[in-house]
């Protein structure tokens, strides 16, 4: 059957019959750097065409319909227009760090792709710590925005970034408590451990009632921790224009855009894996018949499947609810998330000792 | 001839000292805070070469997530951006040179003088699970008193805070707005 | 007491969150509910609203007359001085004199669609259509004369 790992396979063994074993494993580096690039571009135009689909439709409107079939190629226009503008570095800023922030932003979110499992046997690197390793280096982007909230020289930017600091580091923990849920019902880190866990169910489905107080929690969590709306104070544009890149334009602000929906598909792919089964079909404890007829799907369509209706919910989200007050932000995690984080935390100790998940 | 190992190794040092070097001797805090952090993700990425990478996990977690993100945070709220410190005066860069030569000498010195030999234990795997085990056993050398000493002196810290913040209401204004 | 009031306002919170977004998904999924007018394609079949005003306009009959007496009562309503009637005074068969309107001067370009005029009109002679095209190359176009040139006042209009 047609899938990503036998695709994988293939392009490893042509090359191992061509190349030495160093030279392989450099082509292949190479080869998936390119193929995470590619990735980013397709989804930068896909999220971003999609974003204002779902949002014209929620608010009645139409949406793009003039570029392409059904506007379908408005996010390809956008970026051609995006790369052909100027590029500014305000006179006052700090130049060096001005320049560096968005690729900082980039960067993080490329290190983010690598224990991401996309279909089965598809991944880039299955390294033991695979979620602990996520918070880790998703913990980094909010340097780049501090980074270009400070360079910019603008109070803007500068109020903007202190916002967006303080909200995602707060919110790191209810999302970081929301995963530890998951990880204390498998006893693993390794993302490829996790999912073979959901082998005969997802983790929602098993996880009796604290896997879905955790799944709550961690799409609110994420939501505050990509600077989305309802939780965007940190680029309020009817309070601080546009927050940490005001003065940013042309191929710079793409990245810090891109950079923003790539966050949003990695924490989508970490919610669809942790508690959705990431390329796990749909399996039913002994139901035999019915695992083997969904195995039938491709395992990658599981994977982008769940992944989109995350993404989904999210701009669902986005469109749906006011933005929030600096203070009601900051209440919300301290007063409400937190605590009734750490209460679910010892309920799913409770489940996982005595055994009374599925 | 070097191998790739070894050239990531020379690499993730060179950042390391390199930003190190940088942080100290910009005048820009906020550039010197950035290097900092550049010059941890480089310890961090040496953690990773030496496949620690639980370690190296709580290295970005703790330093980069944590401690650089809260002096940047005083920063802001303390100076100006664009703003440059005045030039230390040149006894003081005298005795910040030797105080660190005096630090790297002792160093260097305790590493040549030491012998290392192999131990004869077998090594524990550094995963997550054998740390975790390790670190909360009561036997076999495990860390659970440690553990919990250092434990106590956090929520000391944290009541301390709590008491520091909290909000005294002068008398005559009642609590409800 | 304190852990119910909190119990209540999680719950209340989630049951909001959860009305609005039965709200949203209701139109995400209905399109039918679609209020966008592709403006400049859709000319002929547009729909505009009853009450949307786009200039006063002063109707006139097959025969050429208006419903205006010269009162003065729309230029005395109009805060901003769009509308300016210039008077005279007609001989009447009987041989009296009548006052009548000679121009029913209309400043497009000053005019915010109040609708005051309309309001104090007593014999209901000016009334908003629903144009709304008015761009123009020269300024003074938009200044107009509402009354159709020699146009009568229609009988039994005092």
């Amino acid at each position: 059957m047609w899938s990503f790992s036998k695709i994988a396979d293939f392009i490893h063994e042509f090359l191992g019959s061509y190349l030495n074993s160093t030279w392989t494993m450099i082509a292949e580096m190479v080869i998936a750097g390119v193929a995470v690039i590619g990735l980013f571009a397709l989804l930068g135009l896909v999220l971003v065409i999609m974003e204002r689909k779902v949002s014209a439709w929620i608010q009645i409107r139409l949406g793009p319909n003039r570029v392409g079939p059904k506007g379908m190629l408005q996010s390809l226009a956008d970026t051609l227009k995006l790369l052909v503008k100027e590029a500014m570095t305000p006179g006052g800023a700090d130049k060096f760090l001005f320049n560096l922030a968005p690729y900082i932003a980039m960067i993080v979110a490329m290190l983010l792709m690598a224990p991401i499992a996309f279909a089965k046997d598809f991944q880039l690197w299955d390294l033991n710590i695979g979620v602990l390793y996520i918070t880790a280096v998703s913990s980094i982007s909010v340097i780049s925005i501090l980074m270009a909230g400070w360079a910019s020289n603008n109070k803007y930017s500068l109020l903007g970034a202190m916002r967006s600091g303080a909200q995602i580091v707060s919110y790191e923990l209810s999302a970081g408590l929301a995963i530890l849920t998951i990880i204390i019902f498998t006893g693993d880190l390794q993302v490829s451990e996790i999912i073979k866990s959901q082998a005969d169910g997802w983790w929602i489905f098993k996880g009796h009632v604290p896997a879905i107080v955790a799944f709550i929690i961690f799409i609110i969590a994420v939501t505050a921790e990509t600077n989305r709306a309802p939780f965007d104070l940190a680029e309020a544009e009817s309070e601080l224009t546009a927050g940490f890149h005001t003065e940013y334009s042309g191929m710079k602000f793409a990245l810090f855009f891109l950079a923003e929906y790539v966050n949003v598909f990695i924490v989508c792919a970490i919610g669809a894996t942790l508690f959705l089964g990431g390329w796990m079909p749909l399996h039913i404890g002994h139901w035999t018949g019915f695992n083997h007829v969904m195995d039938y799907i491709p395992s990658s369509m599981w994977f982008f499947g769940k992944t989109f209706f995350l993404i989904f919910v999210i701009m669902w989200f986005r469109w749906t609810f006011p933005r929030l007050r600096i203070d009601q932000l900051l209440n919300l995690e301290w007063k409400y998330l937190l605590p009734l984080s750490m209460l679910n935390i010892l309920l799913a100790t409770a489940i996982a000792i005595l055994g009374w998940h599925f | 001839m070097m191998n790739g190992s070894d050239i990531l190794f020379y690499g993730l040092a060179a950042l390391t000292l390199g930003c190190g070097v940088l942080a100290v001797t910009t005048r820009q805090l906020f550039r010197a805070a950035i290097f900092l952090l550049f010059s941890l993700i480089g310890v961090a990425g040496i953690y990773l070469w030496m496949q620690y990478e639980f370690i190296a996990a709580v290295q970005v977690v703790v330093y980069v997530g944590g401690i650089v993100v809260l002096i940047i945070f005083s920063i802001f709220l303390t100076h100006q951006a664009g703003e440059k410190l005045a030039p230390q005066k040149i006894k003081r860069q005298i005795a910040a040179f030797l105080a660190a030569f005096c630090g790297f000498a002792l160093v260097m010195l305790q590493v040549y003088q030491h012998t290392f030999t192999e131990s004869s234990e077998t090594a524990v795997a550094p995963t997550v699970k054998a740390i975790g085990t390790q670190m909360l056993d009561t036997k076999n050398g495990g860390y659970a008193l440690p553990f919990e000493v250092i434990s106590i002196l956090l929520l000391a810290a944290m009541i301390g805070c709590i008491v520091i913040a909290i909000q005294k209401t002068p008398k005559g204004i009642s609590q409800e707005q | 007491m304190f852990i119910t009031k909190y119990i209540k306002d999680v719950f209340g919170a989630l049951k909001s969150l959860g009305v609005g977004m039965k709200r949203t998904l209701y139109y995400f999924t209905h399109h039918k509910e679609i209020i966008t007018e592709q403006y400049p394609d859709n000319r002929e079949t547009m729909h505009l609203p009853e009450r949307f005003k786009g200039e006063v306009v002063m109707p006139h009959d097959e025969k050429n007359e208006h419903r205006c007496t010269g009162c003065t009562a729309c230029e005395l309503a109009c805060p901003n001085g769009t509308i300016k009637v210039v008077t005279k005074f007609e001989i009447t068969p009987e041989g009296k004199k009548k006052k009548a309107i000679d121009k029913l001067v209309y400043h497009l370009e000053l005019c915010t669609m109040c609708n005051l005029c309309i309001v104090a009109c007593p014999s209901d002679a000016i009334k908003m259509a629903q144009t709304f095209e008015h761009s123009v190359y020269d300024r003074n176009e938009l200044t107009k004369i509402l009354n159709n040139p020699g146009s009568k006042i229609m009988d039994g209009v005092e």
